[in-house]
């Protein structure tokens, strides 16, 4: 590309300027051709799903089914409920379980009734 | 994207943007790279039609090897020199039996002086093409990259494949042919008058 190529070989330089200025140009008809092809190679990009196919079928059923439950909020309250069943089921706190199931407990718990004072002639 | 703006774009960014499907790119790839394509083919086979068939088959393989290119790995101009010598050469082999004949170009005519001129540069150009012709196949090759495509020695070595001394050795010995074949016609084509 520098002119040093073009002139180190002096007695070739002519021949060689000539070449170049002889050489003819691709054709503006050929140029066409081959743009053509190269669109028509070209890898197709990437394309967003359309309106109203599968995708859209499916959210349009999960939104109506939130809905039905009360919308977001309702799922949150839902999510937290789930959450604490499964921690109380996991974790379970053993002296509460423990007295609940004992008599002492029981009376403890519950205050005599009327009919308690009744069976014992008070 | 208009072309435009895509034309401060290096070939390595240009083929990723036709990989990934715009359509400036592709046009943008082809006003750049098809004419160097053709151009190398031409003086390689001296036959129109056919450096057209070799440019054509040069950038299909690009368009198809765009969506795997990696980008630093080789320049996309190299790869493309490389792709159309190869078709090229194949091409020479398969013709072999045929014959360049210098002394068949056509004398220069006697028109008007510009168009004389213009005459004897296209006769000039001829008379170069029949002697790369008659070169040896690697030999012409080495010529044509280095002084009509005016490539460096080290882009011709990664074009055939081969080293920057082998290439030295080439043109040497291209050139010593040329103008043993060339300097007969000096006189004919009147550079004694430049």
């Amino acid at each position: 590309m520098t002119d040093d190529r073009m002139t180190e070989h002096d007695d070739l330089t002519p021949w060689f300027t000539a070449g170049r200025d002889e050489m003819g140009q691709a054709s503006g008809d050929w140029l066409a051709r081959m743009e053509a092809m190269a669109l028509a190679e070209q890898p197709t990009p990437a394309v967003a799903p359309a309106l109203g196919g599968a995708g859209a079928t499916a959210r349009g059923w999960l939104r109506e089914a939130l809905g039905q439950l009360g919308g977001w909020p309702a799922m949150a309250g839902l999510a937290a409920a789930c959450v604490t069943g499964i921690w109380i089921g996991a974790v379970a706190p053993s002296d509460w379980t423990g007295s609940v199931a004992s008599d002492e407990s029981v009376s403890a718990a519950e205050p005599a009734s009327a009919y308690d004072y009744a069976m014992l002639g008070l | 994207m208009p072309y435009d703006a895509m034309s401060d774009q290096d070939d390595d960014s240009l083929l990723a943007a036709y990989a990934a499907g715009e359509p400036s790119a592709a046009r943008a790839l082809t006003l750049r790279l098809g004419p160097k394509a053709f151009g190398h083919a031409l003086r390689m086979l001296g036959d129109r039609a056919e450096a057209e068939d070799v440019a054509q088959e040069a950038l299909l393989r690009l368009w198809r090897a765009a969506p795997g290119w990696r980008p630093g790995e080789a320049k996309v101009s190299t790869w493309l020199y490389r792709v159309v010598s190869n078709l090229c050469i194949d091409r020479m082999r398969r013709r072999r039996g045929g014959f360049a004949d210098i002394d068949a170009v056509a004398e220069p005519q006697d028109p008007a002086p510009s168009a004389a001129a213009a005459m004897q540069q296209t006769t000039r150009g001829q008379a170069l093409q029949a002697a790369l012709d008659a070169l040896p196949d690697r030999q012409k090759q080495a010529v044509v990259l280095r002084h009509i495509e005016g490539l460096s020695n080290p882009e011709i070595a990664d074009i055939m494949d081969i080293g920057v001394r082998a290439v030295e050795s080439l043109t040497a010995r291209g050139r010593k042919t040329l103008e043993g074949l060339l300097a007969p016609r000096r006189d004919e084509l009147g550079y004694d008058d430049d």
